[in-house]
Formats: C-alpha cells, structure tokens, sequence
C-alpha cells in the first residue's frame, strides 16, 4: 500500500529579470520560493492503478519524483508498504520501477546488456537476471532485435526496452510519469497495454497523465492534482457523481475552477 | 563494490563504442601527435637544408679595389655573382626578390687595404627572414679569407708558428668547464614539452567521456533511472569517476608511449647525444613521471564531472568546460618557460607535477618534494573525487530543468 500524506515540494523560484513585468504569476511562487507541490494526499491500495491527472506544470512530475526517492519532499511523508521515501530510499528503490516518458536508452548498449546492466544494479545474481530477461523479452516480443544496438532501434522498440528495464527486478509498484507522452498511436498502445498487463499481474501502478480518456479506460483510482493541491482522490464515477458531469473532461474543470 | 565495477564496466564499454571519444583519446595521441612532430620538425630541417644548399644570388659592389678578396669570393661555392647594381638599387632589388646578397666595398677599400688597417664591408640582405643564410654564409667566407690573411701578416712580422700566433690574436682566454651533464642541459628543453603534452592529453581524453557520462545521460533522459536504482550514490559516482579517470591516463599514457616509440626512431635523426639522454632515463624515472600523472588524472576526473553533470546536455556541458580548458594549460605551459622548480611553485596544483617531470626527465628531482607534490596531488584529488559525490547529491543539479 502506497500512503501519501501532506506532501509538500519547495523549490527556489524562478529568477526573473529585474522590472520586467510579471505577466504569467504562479499562484505557488511566493518571494524567492516556488511551492510546486503544496498539500498532496491520497492512498493507492495493493493492485490498484492510480492514474495521477492534471494540467501541465500541475506537480504530478514532481510528486512522482518524490514517490521514487528522486527528489526529497520538504514536508510531509509517504510510505510504501511502511517503508519510508525518506529515512530508507534504498529499500523503496528495491520494491518500486520507475518509467518516464521522456526515458531514453543506453545507444551504444543493445536491450540485453542494458537490461542485465539493471538487474546487476538491483542485486540480482546472474542466472536470475537472464531467466527473467529471457521471459520479459518473450513477453514483450522483443526476441528480433535482443542483440541490435539501442541506436538503431525504432521508437517502439526502444519503449519496449525501457519497459523491460523497468520489470526486470519485478517490483511490486510501477510508477509511470506520462508515459505516453509525444508517442504515436502505435507506441502508446504498447504502454497502455503494459499497464493493463500489469494489473493482470497484481501489481500496483500510478502514472501521471493529462489525458482524461486513459485515466478513464484504465484506472480504479483517481487522483486529481492542481497547483499543487490534490483536489480529488477516487473512482471515475464518484467524480462524475460529485461533479454532476458525464464527461470527464468537463469534471476535471468544473472541480478545478476552470469551466466558468 | 561489486556494484561500483558494474558501473565501471558498463560506462567504459559505452565509451569505448563512441568514435567521438575513440577520436580523441586514441588516435589523437597515437597517430596525430606523432604525424605533426614529423611534419612540423620535417619542414624546419628541410628549410634549413635547403637554405644552406640554395645558390645566394650575389653582387659586389666596389669589390675592383680589393682584387685578392674578390677573386677570393667569387672562387667560393654557392653564390651567383650579378652584376649591374648600384649600392642605392640594392634595398629595392633585395626586396623584389631579383637579388639576395649585396656587399659593399667602401670606396677607400684600396687605402685601408694598403695601409693595413680593418676593412668593413656591409652586407645588404633582407633580415626579417628567419631562415635567411645569406649573411651566414657571406661571413663565414669572409672569415675565411681573414684568417688567411691573418696569418699571411703575423708571417710578415716573424711570428710564423700556429701556436704563437695564438698567443698573439688572443692571450688569454676563458675555457668553460660547465658542471651540468649534458641530460639536464637537454633535459631543460626537452622536458618542458612532454609534461605539457602529458597533462593536455590526459585532459582531453577524459573530456568526451566525462561530458558524456553525465551530460550526455541527462540529456537521454537515463541519469534519473539510474539514479532511482538501489545503488548508493557514492557508488554512482565512483563507477563514473573512474572511468573518466581511466580515459585520462589511456590518453595519456598513449602519448607518452607514442612520443617514446616516436623518439626512439628518430634518434638517429637528432643524433648521438639525444639519444645517450633517452636512455639515461631509467624505467624507474619513467614509473615516477606514470605515478605523478595518476593523482593529476583524479584531479581532471573531478573537474570534468562536476562541471559536466551540472550542464543540462552535451553542448550546454562543452561551452562550460571550455574555461576549464585555459585553467589547465596555463598552469602546464610553465614548463616550458625557464621556471626551477621550488617549495613555492611545488605548492601550485598541476603546475608543480609539469615542472616535477620535468626535473625528472633531467635528473635533477629532489626526492623529498616529489613525495610533498605527489602527496597534496592525490589531496587535492581526493577532495574532488568527495565533492563529486556530494555535488552528486543535490537536487538542484541533477535536476536542473
């Protein structure tokens, strides 16, 4: 279970150029601080998929980050499965596998030794890292390309092999960060059915998105983040409920504040 | 640890697969080094050859009322003797290339002749060319002739032996009895130039590799992977240090093996005594020069990591490093400049392990400040590799966005 409390992020703001207007103010920018993640709140039982949904610049990245033991929360705490983001980083990085979609890959590597790269990183001994590689690459249909560099490989593939990297420890939570971002229709089923596949695998998932109609095809929970702020923490149909719309897209704004 | 050489492995095979990197760390030091020396030093001993075999083109002016001399010189190999010039032509002629050596005679030459006096000729040639002979070669004909003449008087005046007439041109003179060996003479010159080339190479070969290790793996979008891995960052950093580290001292021990196999053959070229000199320096002092390189090499790593892994891609990480670039080889060129090495200069990072090999390759290294330059080296290399892991750890350089 992931258990998320009062996450807060603070960052330096940016500079700006002295007496030139400030025309675009982020209500989070406060003097030379930037609160890019403010209160954020919510819980993601075991084998759920949390879909994590707001605008650009919302703090979803961010919040992610902090999940994954990347950037450290400047209040608040989050746990998984008890274990603590803070206080043991190493652990959580153990159990959980990371995917963003501005992830590349390893050129120069082919998928087999970048894939064997990250099992030996995670501590996994030899034999074990090859079985599983062996069984992801079949899962995967990656068998034609195992052995080509990274280079020479198409956008497709080369999610495929970040995919790979990102199961190769079989962590218990996934956590993508747009993961179908700036993909075409082809790569991005290729994620969406990932994370369908990882359901069927008990696993749990949260990514971040800023499209409705995945979040609704995909998701048992979600969780809606503005300004920094969770605003909603649910199923699809409890938002529909509590915002009186049948679109998605309008209830994200009518909870917002933006449809006016 | 096992953990540090998987890393190590893996950034090593990566950068061993990247031409832009295979460029500069190995065939920069192996091949091109090497093809410049030949072609710089080819051409100035070619100049020079030809400059003494080409035929000086000549006019003597005035030259009638001192026959002996002018039948002298124009016996002498190696001049086209012109006529038709007048002493005032002879600036315009020089300089349009029609002539390259005019002497002028002055017009009472026949009366200082006869009255036994000191004859002075001017020589008009064109000075502001380095390789010019021309005036050389006309003095050393000219001495020639003096000499002759010389003795021919001393003759005339009853001092007949060679030995006598010594002692009459010059009574006394200075013998110079220098204490330097002759391997620290050369030394002198020579060893200025290999720690400087040394310390470049060691540096631009752990450029690339450090700028792509780190800017470069930002800008694919891998270092936040790597980074969400079970590894402490230490380990990180020192999976990647090393590697930088290690294509410094390939470069650099490349360029020092490919300028030993270099000079090792053309020591025929420079002659006996270089060569005495290459082999006077023992494997040992070669060891020593190898060990000062290492602690330097560390020094570099740290640098070019931290400059690079704050960059946010591989260009924004090349304009940084740039400065950087100054900030080694001024203090290398001191070398080169006629610097001795002391307790000052030996507290001066980099600068004290250039002008250290130096005194190696002479043979004049104090020992106790070896082991003070070789100490704080590995100090200050030391300190960098602590920052690198600490600059490693903060959010607001790997995340600068």
């Amino acid at each position: 279970m992931l258990d998320v409390r009062g996450l807060c992020k603070i960052f330096p703001a940016p500079k700006r150029k002295k007496g030139a207007p400030v025309m675009d103010k982020d209500p989070r920018e406060e003097g030379k601080l930037f609160h890019a993640v403010r209160d954020v709140n919510f819980t993601c039982r075991d084998g759920e998929i949390l879909g994590l949904l707001g605008v650009n610049g919302a703090g979803k990245t961010t919040t992610l980050r902090m999940l994954a033991t990347a950037l450290k929360p400047s209040r608040g705490t989050a746990t998984l499965d008890g274990v603590d983001v803070v206080k043991n980083p190493l652990e959580v990085r153990r159990r959980i596998g990371f995917l963003s979609g501005s992830t590349g890959v390893y050129g120069r590597l082919t998928p087999e030794e970048m894939v064997t790269y990250y099992g030996k990183l995670h501590g996994m001994d030899a034999a074990k890292t090859k079985q599983r590689m062996n069984e992801i690459f079949a899962l995967l249909d990656m068998e034609t390309f195992r052995n080509k560099r990274c280079d020479n490989l198409s956008t497709g593939m080369k999610q495929k092999v970040s995919i790979a990297r990102t199961l190769i420890h079989d962590p218990q939570v996934l956590f993508f960060d747009e993961p179908t971002a700036g993909l075409d229709v082809i790569s991005s089923r290729t994620i969406v059915d990932f994370i369908r596949r990882c359901r069927d695998l008990g696993k749990t998932v949260v990514f971040s998105t800023h499209f409705m109609s995945e979040v609704e095809r995909l998701c048992d929970r979600t969780v809606i983040i503005h300004e920094g702020r969770t605003f909603f923490d649910g199923s699809v149909d409890e938002l529909r409920e509590q915002t009186n719309q049948e679109n998605v897209d309008e209830a994200f704004l009518t909870l917002v504040g933006g449809n006016k | 640890m096992n953990k540090i050489l998987t890393i190590y492995l893996k950034e090593l095979i990566e950068v061993l697969r990247d031409r832009r990197t295979l460029i500069f760390m190995i065939v920069l030091p192996t091949v091109i080094l090497p093809l410049l020396f030949n072609v710089i030093i080819g051409f100035v001993v070619e100049q020079e050859k030809k400059a003494d075999a080409a035929t000086i083109r000549t006019t003597l002016i005035n030259a009638d009322s001192v026959p002996g001399l002018k039948t002298f010189l124009e016996g002498e190999k190696g001049y086209e003797m012109l006529t038709g010039f007048k002493s005032e032509d002879l600036k315009a002629a020089i300089r349009e290339d029609r002539l390259d050596l005019g002497l002028v005679f002055p017009d009472d030459a026949a009366e200082v002749v006869e009255g036994g006096y000191q004859l002075e000729l001017s020589a008009y040639y064109n000075n502001a060319s380095l390789t010019n002979k021309a005036l050389s070669r006309i003095r050393k004909a000219v001495g020639n002739y003096s000499e002759k003449k010389r003795g021919e008087k001393l003759a005339e005046l009853g001092v007949t032996s060679a030995f006598s007439q010594r002692g009459v041109i010059e009574p006394v003179i200075v013998r110079k009895v220098g204490i330097a060996e002759k391997r620290e003479i050369i030394g002198e010159r020579v060893g200025g130039f290999l720690p400087y080339f040394f310390i470049i190479f060691c540096f631009v070969g752990a450029l690339y590799p450090a700028i792509d290790i780190s800017a470069g793996e930002k800008e694919r979008g891998t270092l936040e992977t790597l980074l969400l891995t079970p590894v402490p960052r230490s380990y990180l950093v020192a999976g990647k240090f090393l590697v930088v580290f290690t294509s410094g001292i390939i470069s650099s021990v490349l360029c020092l093996t490919s300028m030993g196999v270099w000079i090792a053959i053309k020591t025929g070229e420079f002659g006996q005594e270089l060569g005495e000199i290459i082999k006077s320096v023992t494997p040992m002092d070669l060891i020593l020069i190898g060990s000062m390189m290492v602690p330097l090499a560390a020094i570099f790593a740290a640098i070019l990591l931290s400059v690079s892994v704050y960059a946010k891609n591989f260009k924004e990480a090349q304009s940084y490093v740039t400065p950087f670039n100054f900030l080694i080889i001024l203090p290398a060129v001191v070398a080169m400049l006629p610097v001795e090495l002391d307790w000052k200069w030996a507290m001066v990072p980099v600068s004290n392990v250039a002008l250290a090999i130096k005194e190696l390759v002479k043979g004049t290294m104090d020992y106790t400040m070896l082991a003070v330059i070789f100490g704080s080296t590995v100090l200050v290399g030391a300190a960098g590799f602590l920052f690198c892991i600490n600059w490693f750890k903060r959010e607001s350089v790997l995340f600068r966005n």
